[in-house]
């Protein structure tokens, strides 16, 4: 499936497990909104990978990458109730 | 172990490029502050003022003279809270805050911030050391820490973006000329006390066994800009997901702790107040922190303390802290970025580090800073000095620095109520160890070159 998906399409940050929301990540870094913030230019565009368990960029690129769900998919994900990712995103 | 709910729809935010415009903090803090400069000129070139709506508390002596204030003053003060809530609604609600949570918390911000700001105006103040800054500091802690405040009044206490819209605010107060004549020597500080820092920090930490990953993480906090600066290496180098969580620990006990002690330090050393607000430039890792401290002993040499006057401490630790450090936090992402792939590991991230993360992670509230300070010097320019203070002064400078003190004043506040110290991660002997040693040197190579080698240069800015 990777193979069909252009170089810059299968970086992190088009992949499943890389999640770099502002409040999801002021969420899991405790503390971090008393003296910076989810928002700044100084974090760029970097988040957490749930599959390596690392804060990395979103331009990275691994053989683990797997493509963000379709809208149809992410709807029916949230429809269940759970995701991969609100169970695995803890701190 | 707390359990992250998040829609899925939400979690990968778009990539930021030009976007950045309205979806950072960053410039929506240019947005907010050279607006309200740019709308203070044309209040003042059309022969007005904003001084109206910038009302402060007045100095007082006994509370019949501050019910007096306030009874006169009420409607300036409700137009003031409505207009920063419009304000700053605007901007969080772009920035994808949810405006109703917003609103009843900065009521209650504003409210508190009026208290405490009309309480460093009593004369007694300080005698027992009420200094805004630090009585907003203490008060939040004791909000967040004994009481406890709900969750979701945190949606007003964004103590990021007030601080960055205040020293936009800031620039408009500081003579363009004096950041280019004080610059060089703020950077040259600044960027030996980073590097030493850096390396210390860094030296210990690989010594005692941590990853080198997490050794630069903690070294930028310690060395740059503090938490900003932990998460923007964590992620330049690829850091664990635990790694950041602890550098913010440990850059809060140690941030927090100085605001308090840095500032009677150096009463207690005498230091004039350009060269106070210098060494806490070099000492304090985090703006709002240490604009928190450089505030109080500028306070400290209004009233008489210190030799100096307040601005003197202001503009000293800005043009250390947001000229001389906060600017190279992309080239130390960059080259620790380069570092990390070619030296430490060369496949993992597949990643290839690229110039332009030099400008992506540019703090772009810093060009609203000298925007500001560029265009009200030539304002000024065309003024005599006795003309510049009668009529240039009053008018624009003054309600622009009022403002500037309430936005300092929600952000200090929004230090303590967003610092839970349960709910951090928990630091760890030897990542704070290695952090500790470094804050060791760095308070000691910054006292040397801010109170003997540049002591002249700082003593006398902007004389």
């Amino acid at each position: 499936m990777t193979g069909e998906i252009p170089l810059s399409r299968r970086q992190c940050g088009s992949c499943w497990h890389f999640h770099n929301d502002a409040k999801f990540l002021e969420l899991a870094f405790p503390g971090l909104t008393s003296l910076s913030s989810g928002y700044g230019s100084a974090r760029s565009d970097d988040g957490i990978c749930l599959r390596h368990d690392k804060y990395l960029g979103a331009r990275c690129v691994c053989s683990d990458f797997t493509a963000r769900p379709t809208e149809f998919d992410t709807a029916e994900t949230a429809a269940d109730g759970t995701s991969q990712i609100g169970e695995a995103a803890t701190t | 172990m707390t359990s992250v709910e998040v829609q899925p729809d939400r979690l990968i935010a778009a990539p930021p490029r030009w976007r950045e415009l309205w979806l950072k903090e960053d410039w929506w803090a240019i947005w907010l502050g050279l607006g309200i400069v740019v709308l203070a000129y044309a209040f003042f070139a059309a022969g007005a003022s904003i001084r109206w709506i910038a009302v402060t508390p007045e100095k007082w002596s006994t509370l019949p003279q501050l019910g007096a204030h306030f009874a006169a003053n009420y409607s300036r003060y409700i137009v003031q809270f409505l207009a920063w809530l419009a304000v700053f609604s605007l901007a969080l609600k772009a920035l994808g805050h949810n405006a109703r949570e917003f609103i009843p918390s900065f009521l209650f911000l504003y409210v508190l911030s009026l208290v405490i700001f009309a309480l460093g105006q009593w004369d007694k103040a300080n005698t027992y050391n009420l200094e805004p800054p630090l009585v907003a500091l203490a008060v939040g802690l004791v909000f967040s820490n004994l009481i406890g405040i709900p969750r979701w009044l945190d949606a007003g206490f964004r103590v990021e973006f007030y601080i960055k819209t205040g020293i936009v605010l800031l620039g408009a107060t500081l003579p363009f000329t004096l950041i280019v004549w004080a610059g060089p020597a703020a950077i040259l500080q600044a960027s030996i006390v980073s590097i030493v820092t850096f390396l210390v920090i860094y030296w210990v930490a690989t010594r005692l066994g941590l990853d080198k990953r997490f050794a630069a993480t903690l070294g930028a906090g310690g060395a740059v800009c503090g938490v900003s600066a932990a998460i923007a290496i964590a992620g330049a180098v690829g850091a664990k997901k635990q790694d950041a969580p602890i550098a913010i620990t440990t850059v809060i006990i140690w941030a927090v702790a100085m605001i308090f002690v840095l500032p009677f330090v150096a009463q207690y050393l005498q230091l004039p107040a350009g060269v106070g607000g210098a060494w806490i430039g070099t000492s304090e890792f985090a703006d709002a922190a240490g604009l928190a401290a450089a505030q109080t002993y500028g306070n400290l040499a209004g009233h008489g303390a210190v030799a100096g006057t307040s601005d003197q401490a202001i503009f000293a630790y800005t043009l250390i802290k947001v000229v001389g450090r906060d600017v190279w936090i992309g080239i130390w992402a960059f080259v620790l970025a380069i570092v990390a792939t070619t030296q430490w590991e060369r496949v993992e991230t597949g990643r290839r580090p690229e110039a332009a993360e030099i400008w992506w992670r540019f703090p772009k509230f810093v060009i609203g800073f000298l925007l500001a300070s560029l265009l009200i010097t030539l304002v000024s320019s065309g003024y005599s000095l006795a003309d510049y203070n009668k009529a240039v002064v009053p008018s624009l400078v003054a309600p622009i620095k009022d403002l500037r003190t309430w936005a300092f004043i929600f952000c200090f506040l929004s230090i303590g109520l967003t610092t839970r110290f349960r709910e951090l991660a928990s630091a760890g002997k030897k990542p704070f160890l290695a952090f500790s040693a470094g804050a060791i040197v760095n308070l000691i190579v910054g006292f040397i070159l801010s109170a003997i080698v540049l002591a002249p240069h700082w003593e006398n800015l902007g004389h």
